[in-house]
């Protein structure tokens, strides 16, 4: 019981970040080519704008990681 | 690095004024302001106006202006060919020039258009040859005698044949034949043969039914079917070479008109750039002056040229520069060769400002590491490694591919050398024929490789916050540069108080740092506003961002893991080894995109904020094809 609830854990904690990565980021990707059509010269920005979200989920990935293998 | 600029003021007498930019412009070290601010001294005001050129050079602007749409214009009638380069000096046949182009012009625009008529009825015949072409095989087999008639017609809708067949054989009492072809275009080819006395009627309930029935040029009417034909397929012929002999003499034109155009074309807009640039220079009753930045290296070199050139009658002053001007000088990047290729990351952002630090041997040097620490496979390091040795090749012309062809090289370099650490070579294989990680196993060293992640953003965003303050101190903030020095002290605190209290160090540690923190927290308010610690939250946050560098990198060992694990439970070892070369494959593809893209991000968000000031202008010298 204990494992599955541990496992259960992990899952929500990389699933729902990457979910929430998922959701921003189609936001930012469709106004970031929006933007790229009228100004080509802001695709360093777009690009960096389009990494931000990705912290969640690779903050998720951590927690899940450490709950799984943390004692 | 950001190259030293100088402001600098030419001066000299009205009538050098158009030497001396000639002069500057071959030189291409200074770059002129349009705008005097700055520049002029108080009181001088009066006495400096913006330049107001002479009725001369206004003729010839307008002259010149007035020639460049006439060549333009003459260009766009001419066929794309590669001309040859001529070396014939503009300047002193541009009033020949200036005739000629009024004779050639009409000409060739006549050709053009007739050229283009041509094309059009060529256009129009080759959809009745079209018609033709598919119906022709259906007469076979029908005698045409002069009491028959032919009519064509299209049917857009192939379903209503057999209801438009039955209504032409009950007007016909069945004296009527209906054949069709499928046409390339999804639609039927159709031709209703009949006798000449029910061909009225026929037509008539075509044009009731909406069937459109094929109207052919009038040039052909009178012709039976087959004559139609002939006569088509002789003027489509007859039209074609009208277009090639139109063509030939064009290219006759070209050949012999365009190098000389082009090359009057070149030297006239050089002529009308230089011509531009007036507007761009100031004068009093005598004097004229240019004023505008340029490398601190050359000036020397300038003012050795304009000496030589004008016998000392044109000088050229350094100005002192105020904290005004940081916000207006142009930036240079100057970089060692070893960083140019990463100066393509840079273009990707603003331009940074005079008062920055250039970031491109930032990256240059922690861009390949980062992305070594993440990929950190030996195999696909060496993989890419021949991968950017053959684009750099292919590419040598493409000053893109070759930048990222080297940094590609660099980086891959990384790879093997963390490959070799970590103990990877596609995936585990070293160790299953029994070597060991040299350093850490990342597959099963989750943890310990997250420290070592955190620790190297620690560095980083702490290397970040100096060159912050150190942009402060060269603008002369010092509240700033406290602000950035404070930032870094309470970072290193938290850092030691985490690991007293969570490590193996002494907890007698604990208390003063506690107390150092409580001692730097007023004055971090102090010299960072009421937002301050948020600005520090943000920092730490930033710091726990490297923890991509192990989550991707442990995505890319899994999934080199999982490949050679569905190689082997194949059990066949043709198959393992396409599936696991299908899997590494993508891996690799992978590994070319995702620690790019992170590495980046980890500077662009992550270190650059630290202390990057964009905004700046690139610098743009007087040039000759500026």
């Amino acid at each position: 019981m204990e494992k599955a609830l541990i496992a259960l854990s992990a899952a929500l904690a990389i699933g729902l970040t990457a979910l929430a990565t998922a959701w921003a980021q189609s936001r930012i990707g469709s106004a970031g080519a929006g933007t790229l059509a009228e100004k080509p010269e802001m695709s360093g920005i777009i690009i960096i704008l389009l990494a931000i979200p990705e912290t969640m989920v690779i903050l998720g990935f951590v927690v899940a990681a450490m709950i799984l293998t943390m004692k | 690095m950001i190259v030293r600029m100088s402001k600098v003021e030419i001066a000299g007498p009205k009538d050098l004024l158009q030497d001396a930019l000639l002069l500057i412009r071959e030189t291409e070290m200074l770059q002129i302001e349009p705008s005097a601010i700055g520049f002029i001294e108080k009181g001088e005001e009066e006495y400096v106006r913006t330049f107001l050129p002479d009725k001369d050079s206004l003729s010839e602007r307008l002259f010149l202006e007035g020639l460049k749409s006439k060549l333009e214009g003459f260009f766009s009638y001419l066929p794309v060919i590669p001309a040859r380069k001529s070396y014939i000096e503009p300047r002193a046949i541009i009033e020949t020039i200036a005739e000629t182009i009024k004779r050639h012009t009409p000409a060739c625009r006549d050709m053009h258009q007739r050229k283009e008529l041509l094309k059009k009825e060529l256009a129009q015949i080759s959809n009745y040859a079209s018609f033709l072409n598919t119906v022709e095989p259906l007469l076979e087999g029908i005698e045409q005698t002069p009491n028959l008639e032919i009519i064509g017609l299209t049917i857009k809708e192939p379903r209503i044949l057999d209801h438009l067949k039955e209504l032409i054989r009950r007007l016909t009492d069945d004296e009527s034949r209906v054949v069709t072809a499928n046409t390339s275009n999804g639609t039927l080819a159709g031709l209703i043969i009949t006798f000449k006395d029910k061909s009225e009627n026929v037509k008539r309930l075509l044009k009731d039914e909406n069937v459109p029935e094929l109207s052919l040029p009038l040039s052909i009417e009178g012709l039976s079917f087959t004559e139609k034909i002939s006569a088509l397929k002789r003027k489509i012929i007859e039209i074609s070479t009208g277009i090639e002999t139109i063509d030939k003499e064009l290219e006759m034109v070209a050949k012999r008109w365009l190098p000389i155009y082009s090359r009057a074309l070149e030297w006239i807009n050089e002529r009308l750039s230089l011509l531009r640039t007036l507007s761009s220079t100031f004068e009093t009753r005598f004097c004229f002056f240019i004023y505008g930045w340029m490398p601190a290296e050359d000036t020397e070199k300038l003012k050795k040229r304009l000496d030589e050139r004008f016998k000392g009658k044109v000088a050229l002053e350094e100005k002192g520069t105020v904290e005004e001007d940081i916000e207006r000088t142009p930036v240079i990047l100057k970089n060692p060769p070893y960083f140019q290729p990463f100066e393509l990351f840079i273009r990707f952002l603003p331009f940074p400002r005079y008062s920055s630090v250039d970031p491109t041997p930032f990256i240059g040097i922690f861009f390949p590491i980062f992305f070594g620490m993440i990929l950190g496979d030996a195999g696909y390091g060496l993989m890419l490694l021949v991968v950017s040795l053959i684009t750099a090749k292919r590419f040598k012309l493409n000053k893109t591919v070759r930048d990222a062809s080297k940094i590609l090289l660099v980086s891959s370099i990384y790879a093997v050398f963390f490959g070799i650490l970590y103990g990877e070579f596609f995936g585990e294989l070293p160790r299953l024929i029994g070597i060991e990680a040299i350093c850490i196993e990342r597959r099963t060293a989750i943890i310990p490789v997250l420290y070592f992640a955190l620790t190297v953003g620690g560095v980083h965003v702490m290397i970040g916050l100096f060159l912050g303050a150190l942009t402060a101190f060269r603008k002369r903030a010092k509240k700033e540069v406290l602000y950035k020095l404070i930032n870094i002290l309470i970072i290193l605190c938290i850092i030691t108080l985490v690991i007293a209290l969570y490590g193996n160090a002494s907890g007698l540690f604990t208390m003063p740092i506690v107390i150092a923190i409580l001692i730097l927290t007023p004055l971090l308010f102090f010299t960072g506003g009421l937002l301050a610690p948020l600005e520090l939250l943000r920092t730490i946050g930033n710091i726990f961002s490297y923890a991509r560098i192990m989550a991707i990198g442990l995505a890319s060992v899994l999934l080199a893991f999982v490949a050679n694990m569905l190689a082997g439970m194949t059990g066949n070892i043709a198959l393992g080894i396409v599936v696991a070369g299908l899997l590494h494959l993508l891996n690799i593809i992978l590994g070319i995109f995702s620690p790019t893209i992170h590495s980046l991000r980890l500077h662009y968000v992550e270190f650059f904020s630290k202390f990057l000031e964009i905004g700046g202008r690139k610098f743009e010298p007087l040039k000759k094809n500026g």
